[in-house]
């Protein structure tokens, strides 16, 4: 069997990794886009970004892949699958013949599309060459204008600030991380940020970056005019999984095992959506999911029919402290609080219809983790015991289902 | 080789259950694995959290921060983030105490 996988992030590099593990000793080759192996993107916005890391993070050594067996080819791209071939075309033309196919090419970052974003001191963060570019434009700057408060948005100021930028957030919705969070958790984290001197702009949007060859202001659709001399746009992503295999949104659709509907193709990490046993059609840009989606997928190629029924969990790190959020949740009915808001010490407990669908924690790690069991069980647990922090999550009904 | 350091009395850890001990300029925790003692430094290799703050599920010990996960008993990475494995250390229970065993060559 000749295996191939389409994208050097994590998830392809997870998958390789557990097919070399599993004793699958036939052909891998993975094309990659960028120019460097696969490599660990969250310290890009935090240590890597502040300069307190030098290198990046690798996943493996350089020399583990050849060690492997394993083929990488970078800075090459697929344009097109021809499943009924069972054939990727590059875009140079060439082509490669598979047995197993593993989409993994991620996402990029949606552009807002508006007047002056090419000028120079506009950047953004996805890859490690936009690290590099952001954390030598950082060094000279002075004021940053973050544009999104989502989590690249927060995770940027806030290491902005400890490299002593001022910087100023804009964004669309009423306050940080709202579309994840809503409005109360989201306050609790603007609050922390305004804390460290982080200024916010919400409700506008941004109609234009002004300056002549290098940026010297952001003007939002209201007419506020905000001097900066870096811009920092995080507002979002786009799927890009090659033609032949992408939905109309870029991505993948997968079933529970991750498998896609053309013979042999599959996919993982950022770009699949995923038809989740427990929250139906969810896609998850978050680094445990990509790790392992990758771990499942590399076992399905061999044979093992795995529904992946993981429950999902992240975290962001901000500051001094850390937010981790298990399960997935984008509306609810219930919230109950174990700890306090007001002291940055919680587990928000979100419910529907009496199931635990997901916990935020600030600062109250094992709570995350230790709901995973009842988000994976959906769980009704007593809202009372969640509530208590006496409470060991471990002991609840359905934690060990 | 450094000294045997007593750091509890027998009997102080549950079955389980993990604690840290500072021994030397060094941080490290002991866990009860089914009875057996387990000594392992108490600082994840990949961005310094307290393992022992974490979770123990069998030999394994998972970070609270990310997720990286270690075998208390070999020190090695079984997933997630770290790339390196955590050192571990000899430990005792003898005399009613136990004692852990640090090597100052590292």
């Amino acid at each position: 069997m000749d295996v191939l996988v389409l994208g050097g992030g994590l998830a392809g590099a997870s998958a390789i990794s557990t097919l070399r593990a599993e004793g699958f000793d036939g052909r891998i080759t993975l094309l990659g886009e960028e120019p460097v192996p696969p490599y660990e993107r969250p310290p890009l916005s935090k240590e890597y970004l502040r300069g307190e890391q030098d290198e990046p993070t690798w996943v493996r050594p350089e020399t583990w892949y050849a060690e492997q067996g394993v083929e990488l080819r970078l800075g090459a791209r697929a344009e097109r699958v021809e499943p009924a071939e069972r054939a990727v075309v590059l875009e140079d033309g060439e082509r490669l013949a598979y047995d197993g196919l593993l989409i993994a090419t991620g996402v990029r970052n949606r552009r807002l599309g508006v007047p002056g974003e090419d000028l120079e001191g506009v950047l953004d963060l996805r890859t490690l060459a936009d690290a590099d570019r952001l954390r030598a434009a950082a060094r000279s700057a002075s004021r940053a204008v973050v544009v999104g408060a989502g989590f690249i948005g927060c995770e940027v100021a806030a290491s902005f600030r400890r490299m002593g930028l001022e910087v100023t957030v804009v964004e669309l919705f009423e306050t940080a991380l709202f579309r994840v969070l809503g409005p109360e958790l989201g306050r609790v984290i603007e609050a922390m940020h305004r804390d460290h001197g982080v200024d916010f702009v919400f409700g506008e949007s941004v109609a234009r970056f002004e300056g002549s060859g290098h940026l010297e202001a952001v003007v939002t659709e209201r007419g506020r005019r905000l001097e900066g001399d870096l811009a920092v746009v995080g507002v979002g992503t786009v799927p890009q999984a090659p033609a032949g295999v992408a939905d109309a949104t870029g991505a993948v659709p997968v079933g529970p095992d991750l498998a896609a509907e053309p013979e042999g193709v599959w996919a993982a990490g950022d770009v699949a959506l995923h038809d989740h046993p427990i929250f139906g059609r969810i896609r998850v840009e978050h680094y445990d999911n990509a790790i392992k989606m990758g771990e499942t997928v590399a076992r399905n190629l061999l044979g093992a029919g795995e529904v992946f029924d993981d429950p999902h969990w992240f975290w962001s790190d901000q500051y001094d402290s850390q937010l981790q959020m298990a399960g997935f949740a984008t509306s609810w009915d219930e919230m109950v609080i174990r700890g306090s808001l007001q002291e940055r010490s919680f587990a928000a407990f979100l419910l529907q219809d009496g199931v635990l669908r997901a916990t935020v924690t600030l600062d109250r790690k094992l709570d995350a983790r230790r709901s995973l069991p009842l988000i994976r069980a959906q769980a009704r647990p007593d809202p009372a015991l969640l509530a208590d922090p006496e409470v060991d999550l471990r002991t609840l009904r359905g934690a060990s289902g | 080789m450094s000294e045997w350091v007593k750091v509890a009395d027998a009997g102080e850890i549950p079955v389980g259950e993990m604690v840290s001990f500072t021994v030397g300029n060094r941080t490290v925790a002991v866990a009860n694995v089914d009875g057996d003692l387990q000594a392992f430094d108490d600082v994840c290799t990949h961005n310094g959290c307290s393992l022992s703050e974490g979770e123990l599920d069998g030999t394994i010990v998972e970070c609270p921060c990310h997720g990286g996960r270690f075998d208390v008993i070999t020190g090695e990475v079984v997933a997630g983030p770290p790339s390196e494995p955590v050192d571990v250390f000899e430990v005792v229970e003898a005399d009613g105490e136990i004692r852990i065993r640090t090597r100052n060559d590292d």
